[in-house]
């Protein structure tokens, strides 16, 4: 091949790549161009604006009305509960997984696979029987429980995967100066793979934020998440103006926190079997 | 390495029984009650196993696997290889490629109930750009009543949704293989295809199996996006294993309903076991260096 050809080439690839790429961001970005924009304007008459009119009064309603503002705390407070109890029994089963081998350890690994995978639809039935038993219905902290049913196994598996990847001495020498198994855990253990527990937060966020199924059939009456409030602003009159707004709302800490572990993103995910 | 310590199942303990309480007392109750005819909790009929012979010996059923499999076999050619194809793009290790996968990341994030409501909201009429373009363009796209079309949205739905995770992953995968790899094939005057077929593809395997396993399986059973779009129809075209399963739950089937969650369990039991398996036979080959 010429020089000239190979260049030409090279010029034809980064053209390719510019272009893909640019059309990709198009795709992902456009539908939530077109969201944020119609946050912005008025969908239905309001008091003196008239409809199609650039606006912050979607904004403002969402303030006025006590219960989306309550579905935001709610959101909040069961997502953040949901966090802490998945990574506190994760850590511990993560760390047993990947030192030590011991009996029923591949039947474990195929019941959190398979927890994982359940369809929240399969179980969502019993799940409404059985928390309306323990009385843990219309509160975050029914759905903060459920979502461990498949946080606990993503959590388990990231943090396995980052364990390992620090070498056994790391424990031994630890343990060799005195420190206890707790103690070695939060002084050591914990910080040596902050950014695995950074991203099994992540993860752990996404997946119980985004969730609807369970989080419908548990609150039924109060205690809804931002999701199911949402849902309840469908009626005869929509204001999809309003309903843009919290859709925006709701994707704000989800945005942040990608930006937190934009790094390390796409290190968490070498599993084993 | 690791060794053997049966101790180690002390400190499994608490993800174990929180999960048995969360996950294996539903299953048992859904086991129980798939044997009863139940017209309220505490008055119910023995019936045995007529809802499974109900269930397997209904058309439907198959029908329903049918469109979801397609669904999902749709969903794996489209994702893999456009998913595979972006990481290939994206230059290793730099602040660009860490944009891109920010900007792929943002559906990961957007509640699922959410996800309709944007792109139904996007092809609308007055408001929505792509509704105003297909307007001005005179094509017409009915997702409500022509089924092509509905598959066709919800595939590209999907396809907005996890392309970000396909994505994400691939690019983890090929950013584990070491520089002196690429080097040595470069040097050796291995074309693009080569490096691709026999440096990055077998790389790929491990975190790829991962996103297959978590897109199968989504796909197969998903819901909100389908019920929201167009609860099954036109005509039952998009009626997939799920969206049947929560017309009986809403219908206060409780028996059949809970038969066929048994079902499906057994179906995602099954996957789960193939993948674990596959999983296996990948780390093996690892161990004997090949």
């Amino acid at each position: 091949m010429s020089i000239t050809a190979r260049h030409k080439t090279s010029i034809g690839r980064t053209l390719f790549r510019c272009v893909g790429l640019a059309l990709l961001v198009v795709f992902i970005l456009g539908p939530l161009v077109q969201t944020i924009m119609v946050s912005f304007v008025s969908t239905l008459p309001h008091d003196d604006l008239a409809r199609g009119q650039l606006t912050l009064v979607n904004y403002r309603n969402i303030f006025a009305d006590p219960d989306l503002v309550a579905s935001l705390g709610n959101s909040l407070i069961y997502v953040s509960l949901n966090v802490v109890l998945t990574l506190s029994v994760a850590l511990p089963a993560a760390y047993a997984l990947s030192r030590h081998s011991f009996v029923g350890d591949r039947h474990l690994m195929l019941l959190l696979l398979t927890f994982r995978i359940t369809p929240p639809v399969v179980l969502s039935l019993l799940v409404f029987l059985l928390f309306a038993r323990l009385n843990l219905l219309n509160s975050p902290v029914g759905i903060a429980l459920i979502h461990c049913l498949f946080n606990v196994p993503i959590a388990i598996w990231i943090l396995t995967s980052f364990i390992s990847a620090i070498p056994r001495e790391f424990d031994e020498s630890a343990f060799l100066d005195g420190h206890s198994r707790a103690g070695f855990f939060v002084r050591f253990l914990m910080p040596a793979i902050a950014p695995g527990i950074g991203v099994a937060c992540f993860f752990c966020f996404v997946f119980s934020w985004v969730e609807v199924v369970f989080a419908r059939i548990l609150t039924s009456t109060g205690g809804k998440p931002i999701t199911m409030a949402i849902q309840a602003l469908f009626g005869f009159t929509t204001d999809i103006g309003l309903v843009m707004a919290m859709t925006v709302i709701s994707l704000v800490p989800g945005v942040a926190l990608i930006f937190f572990v934009r790094k390390h993103i796409s290190k968490g995910f070498q599993v084993r079997a | 390495m690791r060794n053997h310590y049966n101790g180690a199942w002390l400190l499994v303990l608490p993800a174990g029984l929180l999960l048995a309480v969360l996950g294996v007392v539903p299953l048992i109750a859904v086991l129980n009650y798939s044997f009863f005819d139940i017209f309220t909790l505490q008055d119910r009929f023995w019936v045995g196993a007529e809802w499974y012979q109900d269930l397997v010996g209904s058309p439907d059923l198959y029908r329903a696997l049918a469109r979801s499999v397609l669904f999902t076999t749709l969903v794996v050619l489209i994702q893999f290889p456009l998913g595979i194809g972006i990481a290939l793009l994206l230059p290793k290790g730099t602040n660009t490629s860490s944009f891109f996968l920010m900007v792929m990341a943002v559906p990961l994030v957007v509640p699922w109930n959410m996800i309709p409501i944007i792109w139904l909201n996007l092809l609308s009429q007055d408001l929505g750009f792509l509704g105003q373009f297909l307007t001005w363009m005179d094509w017409s796209f009915d997702y409500k009543f022509n089924a092509i079309h509905t598959w066709a949205f919800l595939l590209i739905i999907d396809t907005w949704h996890w392309i970000g995770l396909v994505a994400i992953l691939a690019y983890s995968g090929l950013s584990s293989i070491p520089a002196p790899y690429m080097q040595a094939a470069a040097i050796d005057g291995a074309t693009r295809w080569s490096t691709f077929r026999y440096i990055q593809l077998p790389k790929l395997r491990g975190v790829m199996m991962m996103a297959l396993l978590l897109r199968v399986m989504d796909s197969l059973m998903i819901y909100t996006e389908a019920f929201a779009i167009n609860a099954g129809g036109p005509n039952n075209a998009t009626s997939f294993l799920s969206l049947e399963l929560g017309e009986q739950i809403s219908a206060f089937d409780y028996g059949p309903a809970a038969a066929r969650s048994a079902l499906y369990f057994l179906l995602v039991l099954f996957i789960a076991w193939l993948f674990q398996l596959s999983l296996r036979r990948n780390d093996t080959a690892k161990e004997n260096g090949l």
